[in-house]
């Protein structure tokens, strides 16, 4: 459930996809399963990824979802592995491929020169990556243009509810010490003391969205005039004739990686599947769909300047690099801290 | 006895068995030990994750009840047509997609929603009501969601009853208020207590409609549960969270066995 992020908008969808699980006779070209989050995001991966593969290897690609780690886990645990890939977040991947629970991947399959150092590890290849970025919906907040992190920090100049996003992970406690003034190089390791008295300033302020869907509908609605958003669900937001002003001031940007769940009874196929998906084209399809930033450096020059102008790669001078290591490593203590704090 | 054995092995396999695995775990991760259930009962935000749970559920119970109860007797009285037409629109809700409900109530509720809108439109309010994600968010989603679970035991029991005896009370020289308290509202306690049960169970283990209405000071354990197994892969702590869940269910439920046996009543006493 939920689970997390698009997964609630993704519920609906997947219903669509019932059954997926179920194995029919396998095609020429042989079967695999992909599972990613559902919604919006699942359905550019099958535009992208999806419908290509198959015609290409004529193999049969089955859906599933949403992602669960827990039955991720339990899967490779048992030796009973349904998904051959799966779409997670960076952080989780290094987790999982450091605990043992994916498979390495074969660089003599997919090329690895291209793809931008940062989304890449030993296990994983980028999925996709966007940024957290301050955004405000102008008709709520008037002739008020909040520029940086700290604005959002402020009520008396921008009174009103915040939207914050609801899970653990990458930029939940960076985004409040970088407006308590802690310099970007100086964020690790975390303290998270200092993180969430931050947040208490503004607690009573903030509404928490989980999905892309609700966080879209909030700042639209004016529910929440301003916040953290993600930069993909704006392009579209604003696609559709919102009214929103952005601040890329100090955005944090964070990555979906694509993984082999360990003991893949179809590891050879899925290792093409990811070949294709982080390709050049792979990825430059899926930015046109989701304004999602492509993971491979080639893909930049496919794609044209509207979808460009709300990609973070495009305002990469404002970037505060996050440490990804850092949350894998402490992702058990981050998480229980996080939610412990929501709960209170 | 024989009719039983297969609904008894389904449960079996797919109930009591993984609920057992799940306890096993809950005691044996992350160490040996009990650990696990003493950091549930330590912690105080566990303890008002539960505190949540029992509360949200009780108060959506009685919220049902209040609006089901009527409307269970107007389906009762009511011409068979027009009756028929109202169960439809009770059903029908039913039918929609449990998402698309709770995300139509987060639209109509907002501070910038219909409802609030409206109201200050028409100048009843100056500024909008806090409507969702808090309790009282939950309380209306939860129960809309509930509201035919309740009203369809009321009303198997209320079209069960003999109008005559209602009759026969008033010729007795009972006023209607009377006729209410002693005659009606007794002879519908079955109906009333079924359908309190189980709404009040299966509110226990909500999860969609208050991570979505509530805010996170509103969670509720099938929450946590998610969460700890999903996201902070904690099998031990979410199997103790759950099997505590249900522990604290059953005994509710024998309590309510204890004080009133519906099936007893059903039956006759003995």
């Amino acid at each position: 459930m939920i689970t997390r992020r698009q997964t609630l908008g993704g519920i609906a969808t997947l219903a669509a996809l019932a059954g997926s699980g179920v194995r029919t006779t396998s095609a020429a070209g042989g079967e695999m399963v992909f599972c990613s989050w559902g919604g919006t995001t699942q359905e550019g991966q099958a535009k992208a990824w999806i419908e290509p593969f198959m015609a290409e290897t004529g193999a049969k690609v089955l859906q599933d979802g949403p992602v669960d780690y827990g039955k991720l886990v339990a899967q490779v645990e048992s030796g009973n592995v349904q998904w051959d890939v799966c779409d997670v977040e960076q952080d989780f991947s290094v987790f999982a491929g450091e605990k043992g629970l994916l498979e390495p991947l074969d660089w003599n399959v997919i090329n690895k020169a291209d793809l931008d150092p940062r989304f890449v590890n030993d296990y994983a290849v980028g999925s996709f990556y966007y940024a957290f970025i301050l955004a405000y919906n102008k008709d709520s907040l008037g002739s008020a243009a909040p520029a940086t992190w700290a604005d959002m920090f402020d009520l008396k100049a921008f009174p009103g509810k915040r939207g914050y996003y609801k899970w653990a992970g990458p930029g939940v406690y960076e985004i409040p010490l970088l407006a308590d003034g802690v310099a970007p190089d100086k964020l690790y390791p975390l303290d998270v003391d200092r993180a969430l008295a931050k947040l208490d300033t503004i607690k009573s302020e903030i509404i928490f969205w989980g999905s892309g869907a609700a966080s879209q509908q909030s700042l639209h609605s004016g529910e929440t005039p301003l916040g953290m958003f993600w930069s993909s669900r704006i392009h579209f937001l604003t696609q559709d004739g919102a009214n929103i002003g952005v601040g890329w001031d100090q955005n944090v940007t964070a990555a979906d990686m694509l993984v082999i769940p360990k003991g893949s009874k179809n590891k050879d196929l899925a290792m093409k599947f990811l070949a294709l998906a982080s390709s050049a084209k792979g990825q430059a399809d899926m930015a046109k769909l989701l304004a999602y930033n492509p993971t491979n450096t080639k893909s930049m020059a496919m794609l044209d300047a509207e979808t460009r102008k709300y990609l973070p790669s495009e305002h990469s001078a404002q970037t505060v690099p996050l440490d990804v290591k850092y949350w894998a490593a402490n992702r058990d203590e981050l998480g229980k801290r996080w939610y412990d704090w929501q709960a209170k | 006895m024989a009719l039983l054995a297969p609904a008894v092995l389904v449960l079996l396999v797919f109930f009591v068995v993984p609920v057992c695995m799940l306890l096993i775990r809950s005691v044996t991760e992350p160490a040996q030990g009990l650990g696990n259930y003493a950091e549930l009962l330590q912690s105080s935000s566990y303890r008002i994750i539960f505190a949540n749970t029992f509360i949200v559920s009780a108060l959506v119970t009685v919220v049902s009840l209040l609006l089901g109860f009527p409307l269970a007797w107007l389906l009762a009285i009511l011409p068979r047509t027009w009756s028929l037409l109202l169960f439809g629109i009770v059903i029908l809700s039913m039918w929609t997609n449990l998402l698309a409900r709770t995300f139509a109530w987060l639209v109509l509720l907002q501070t910038t929603g219909v409802i609030n809108r409206t109201l200050v439109g028409i100048g009843l309010i100056e500024r909008p009501l806090p409507l969702v994600n808090n309790l009282v968010g939950v309380t209306i989603g939860m129960t809309y969601i509930m509201l035919p679970f309740i009203v369809m035991p009321l009303h198997a029991t209320m079209t069960s009853l003999d109008p005559l005896v209602f009759r026969a009370a008033s010729l007795c020289g009972a006023t209607r208020w009377q006729v209410f308290r002693r005659i009606f509202l007794p002879a519908c306690m079955p109906g009333i207590m079924a359908g309190a049960l189980m709404v009040f169970v299966m509110s226990l283990g909500y999860y969609i409609t208050p991570a979505l209405l509530g805010g996170t000071a509103n969670m509720m354990v099938g929450e946590l549960i998610a969460q700890l197994i999903q996201s902070l892969l904690n099998w031990g702590l979410g199997g103790a969270a759950a099997f505590l869940l249900l522990i604290v269910t059953l005994a509710l439920y024998a309590l309510q066995l204890r004080l009133f046996d519906p099936l007893k009543q059903i039956t006759g006493a003995r």
